[in-house]
């Protein structure tokens, strides 16, 4: 039963904030609104809807890089010419695998950070990409998604308004990679792999497993089992077997720890093969 | 609090409560072909064209839909004349109990509408949020099959 006694439409963003400030944990922001109404807690009384506030446009810039407003859905995302052309369309191959159309077609890419659900595919890969948010909370500001992650308990109590993704230099590989029991279920496990490859081996290695279940989280042990590797088949094998080693796999609903475990070595070992297979090409 | 949108191309006016959902507000309406499933955004029995995309009522505040266009499976026909999905549902058999068709036939639209040849996996992927309890897909998908193909040829039913 829903206990919202207000849905606000603030004229700006500053409004927006201030009414959250105000409202406190009784009021929610909105911008699809599926989380919200899926998963809206007993003391939200009040909706705060940004989405005529936030861009919803997908931008090319730097020369590569990619800007998003907040309020860009996911299908719009998906459709955008500029996002399908971005990394070899690995924004692409990922939101194609999240939940289903009616679904995308409502939630937004903001929301889709905004939750920090531990099984979100956006966030494992942009976690993966090194997305920068923009955001506003009483003034502009913006960080990493890794480093707001730090503080996940407070995504939802920041309004944010866009995320950058960094221009992919030559020889930079990226692949994604999910784990689910039907087609548009939430996953058992997620992965995202990015590094670079030059005649030095491997650097600027990012690898990202979610849905462990906790939420993504970078591998520092995947990472430096690859760095500097030529990423040779016994290189990748090396590396997925850490993968299992490390995660901090545990049981839930979706899967068993052990059965992670065994996802996150086939996880890394596909993405990397993928990697090596483009590089090789 | 009152909101305006347009339901099926006409303007509407109407009272509501800033908690509601949309697929709420619009069987109170009269619009029952919008079907109450799991209220969870799963079985896409309450689809309805949003601004013209396919999106699930049931997760919708109704607040939200201030200056929206929605269409609802009640806005397709044009007096006896079935719109060429529906025909198509029709004449493939695409239908059992029929509960779960209003939503398939949105979810439909919105795909063809923007790919008016779509593939059979893009068909499936279309309707990987409308679930079926009685059937096996098949006849929906060659039913959207038959559509696309009468909606190429500029045909208004088959």
């Amino acid at each position: 039963m829903s206990n919202i006694k207000t849905y606000q439409r603030p004229a700006s963003l500053e409004d927006a904030w201030r009414l959250l400030s105000e409202e406190g944990k009784t009021a929610k922001l909105v911008g699809g609104a599926v989380d919200v109404g899926l998963f809206a807690p007993p003391e939200v009384a009040t909706l705060i809807d940004l989405s005529h506030l936030l861009s919803t446009s997908v931008e090319s810039r730097d020369g590569g890089g990619l800007v998003i407003g907040a309020g860009v859905t996911l299908t719009e995302l998906l459709e955008s010419p500029q996002a399908q052309a971005y990394g070899g369309g690995i924004l692409v191959t990922m939101l194609r695998q999240v939940a289903s159309p009616l679904l995308r077609n409502a939630a937004t890419l903001g929301g889709a950070l905004a939750s920090t659900h531990p099984w979100s595919d956006v966030i494992t890969l942009l976690l993966a990409l090194d997305a920068q948010v923009r955001r506003y909370s009483g003034h502009p500001e913006e960080a990493a998604l890794e480093t707001l992650l730090e503080s996940r308990g407070t995504m939802d109590r920041v309004i944010i308004s866009e995320v950058s993704l960094p221009r992919l230099e030559e020889r930079t590989y990226i692949d994604f990679e999910k784990f689910v029991r039907t087609g548009f279920d939430v996953g058992m496990l997620n992965c995202a792999c990015r590094m670079s490859l030059s005649d030095d081996g491997c650097a600027n290695v990012r690898v990202v497993l979610g849905g462990t279940p906790d939420i993504a989280r970078r591998s520092p042990d995947v990472e430096a089992a690859i760095a500097g590797t030529s990423l040779t088949a016994s290189d990748i094998e090396k590396a997925a077997a850490v993968a299992s080693e490390s995660i901090p796999a545990r049981d839930d609903v979706r899967a068993s720890g052990a059965y992670r475990r065994i996802l996150a070595k086939a996880g890394v070992r596909r993405c990397l093969q993928r990697m090596a297979q483009k590089a090789g090409e | 609090m009152t909101m305006t949108l347009t339901i099926n191309g006409k303007k509407r006016t109407l009272t509501i409560d800033p908690g509601e959902k949309l697929l709420d507000v619009l069987r109170r309406e009269g619009y029952m072909g919008v079907k109450k499933g799991c209220g969870a955004g799963d079985c896409g029995a309450c689809a309805v064209l949003f601004n013209g995309r396919a999106v699930n009522s049931c997760l919708v505040f109704a607040a939200k839909a201030e200056g929206a266009e929605i269409l609802t499976i009640e806005g397709l026909a044009t007096g006896e004349v079935l719109h060429p999905v529906q025909e198509a549902f029709l004449q493939e058999g695409a239908v059992q109990c029929g509960y779960c068709t209003p939503g398939m036939v949105m979810a439909t639209i919105d795909l063809l509408s923007r790919n008016p040849d779509p593939s059979e996996p893009e068909i499936r992927e279309a309707l990987s949020g409308n679930l079926c309890r009685c059937t096996g897909y098949v006849k929906q998908v060659n039913a959207v099959q038959r559509a696309a193909e009468w909606m190429k040829g500029g045909e208004t039913r088959g």
